[in-house]
């Protein structure tokens, strides 16, 4: 057991006031804008709960919710598994493979966000790029403009390149946690491949795993800079996710209704959070404590 | 049998590697070629003049110079507050502790877009906007909670009795961190110092609406280039030149990049 000590609080402390400037004070003043119409700053007109009312009453923010929520999904149901296989992979695999292989598939991380999407764009166009001239040559019929699904293609294909790296690095990190006392077990045992990932490595794995979940769900369900680049919500809003419409609001300088939007996503999050809390926390005596 | 399997994870490294490489090729070609009518160089020819224009771009050269400073100040701002605070969470309970962590994991997981429009009005009131300090600090939001939980995770690997040891031999608590902890959760500042370098380097909406004016980094200045003619030649490069310190920071970290993770949350 940890000792209980409340002086604890001054090592904290320094922390805890960077995090308060930068994150709680914003967050007590976008509260405080939503309720708010502020045409400026210096003239607020108290409108009560009007603009979080204009936002769960129209359809559009419903229709890109539910886009938000798919987009996630198939981001998950995509890298996760193969962040998984690659992993374990890995752990079968010689030193030098793999720190060469995690070097090179996380590359990707340390591109700027912005840039993510002028390099796919480049990668696509149907006269420079080698993807695009690719598909042009083999009459694919690729339109990441106007057909939606292709545009839908496009974002996963791209999500997927630029965050693979992480579930990979994830999922290593849990697989070489593993003492090799478990696998001698096993093969005394002649447990099959899957027996072994299912009822030892899976297991071992789901503290870092559900941390991974946790950064992938967020971070494609409020996919912003990549998606907007790429096709400024379009075909015909088929790629329209909440942040989009969020960030359309904010370049316009609406206050009022962009901090009651921002109010809104906040506690989606908290929910997110809160849940993935209560989901990890029944093994959090396990959890909490150091493995010695 | 088994070489044949071997054969087949190694085929799927080499998918992979070429998943990642190939589009990054094209960037890196592209940033070596001519895309704009020039005196002397044909168009589409191979040339290094778009790197010889970042270096004769006064706003270019202070870019990159921006970006250096706050990635640079919000990594030491991080760690400085951070390795404090992981030592809190991995060695003590206290009132608040896990509401306090949960706090940190929400921050860490709030979209930038969230927050920018306060951050943007608070920041312009207290003059931080346009101005690399401001990016340093305003970054700190999702870093904080990054650097405490991977410290933590170092920290609580190393056993207790190595503190009290310390202590015993009349240590104070700083003399501690600087010459007993620091040195043996080395690779762990490492690692923390990486991840809270790269999600620094690679964010751009806090970064973009902090420095609408001036100050502005690597990120924005590459977005600066975007316009009626935009030179594809010099984005590229651009880009280019902003993966390297990234792919030194990768290259440097390679054998604990896992270990980071192996915590607790």
């Amino acid at each position: 057991m940890k000792p209980y000590d409340n002086r604890a609080w001054f090592l904290v402390l320094p922390a805890l006031v960077i995090m308060t400037f930068v994150g709680i004070l914003p967050l007590v003043a976008v509260t405080n804008y939503s309720f708010q119409d502020l045409f400026s700053l210096n003239n607020p007109y108290w409108v009560g709960l009007d603009w979080y009312r204009n936002i769960v009453t129209s359809e559009r923010f419903y229709a890109s919710l539910l886009r938000s929520f798919l987009f996630a999904a198939i981001v998950l149901s995509i890298q996760l598994p193969l962040g998984i296989w690659i992993a374990l992979l890995l752990q079968r695999s010689h030193r030098f493979i793999v720190s060469t292989v995690l070097v090179l598939i996380t590359l990707p991380l340390v591109v700027p966000w912005n840039m993510i999407p002028v390099i796919w764009l480049n990668f696509i166009n149907p006269n420079a790029g080698l993807a695009g001239r690719l598909l042009a040559w083999l009459g694919a019929g690729f339109d990441y403009k106007f057909n939606p699904l292709h545009t839908w293609i496009v974002l996963v294909v791209m999500d997927t390149w630029h965050w693979l790296g992480l579930v990979v690095v994830l999922a290593y990190a849990g697989i070489s946690g593993i003492s090799p006392a478990y696998y001698q077990a096993a093969a005394i045992d002649a447990a099959s491949q899957w027996q072994v990932f299912r009822f030892i490595q899976l297991p071992k794995m789901k503290t870092v795993l559900s941390m991974a979940v946790l950064l992938r769900f967020m971070d494609s369900f409020m996919i912003y800079v990549e998606a907007f680049r790429i096709n400024a919500g379009g075909p015909d809003s088929a790629t329209a996710f909440l942040s989009l419409d969020l960030g359309e609001e904010i370049q316009a300088f609406n206050y009022g209704p962009s901090a009651a939007r921002s109010m809104v996503y906040f506690l989606i999050v908290l929910t997110v959070a809160w849940t993935f809390k209560a989901a990890t926390s029944t093994r959090a005596p396990v959890a909490m404590e150091p493995a010695k | 049998m088994k070489s044949l399997r071997s054969l087949g994870r190694i085929a799927l490294f080499v998918v992979v590697g070429a998943f990642v490489l190939v589009p990054l090729a094209q960037t890196i070609i592209t940033s070596l070629v001519s895309t704009l009518p020039r005196a002397g160089i044909t168009e589409g020819h191979f040339s290094l003049v778009n790197y010889q224009n970042i270096l004769h771009s006064p706003i270019l050269k202070q870019s990159i110079l921006n970006s250096i400073i706050y990635v640079v100040l919000n990594v030491a701002l991080c760690l400085g507050v951070g390795l404090p605070a992981a030592y809190a969470f991995a060695r003590y309970s206290f009132i608040g502790d896990r509401q306090l962590f949960f706090l940190l994991l929400v921050f860490r997981i709030t979209p930038t877009v969230v927050l920018s429009l306060p951050i943007f009005v608070l920041f312009a009131q207290i003059g931080l906007e346009n101005t690399p300090v401001g990016i340093a600090l305003v970054h700190c939001v999702f870093n904080i909670p990054i650097a405490i939980w991977i410290l933590e995770g170092f920290i609580a690997s190393v056993p207790r009795e190595f503190d009290e040891t310390a202590f015993l031999d009349g240590h104070s608590l700083p003399g501690f961190f600087f010459r007993h902890l620091v040195p043996a959760i080395a690779p762990g500042i490492g690692v923390a110092a990486f991840f809270c370098f790269i999600f620094s380097w690679v964010e751009v909406v806090l970064a973009r609406i902090l420095t609408t004016t001036g100050g502005k980094p690597i990120t924005m200045a590459i977005n600066a280039l975007f316009g009626f003619r935009t030179d594809f030649g010099l984005v590229m490069a651009m880009t280019v030149l902003a993966l390297v310190p990234g792919m030194a920071m990768i290259y440097f970290v390679r054998n604990h990049l896992a270990q980071g993770f192996v915590i607790r949350t």
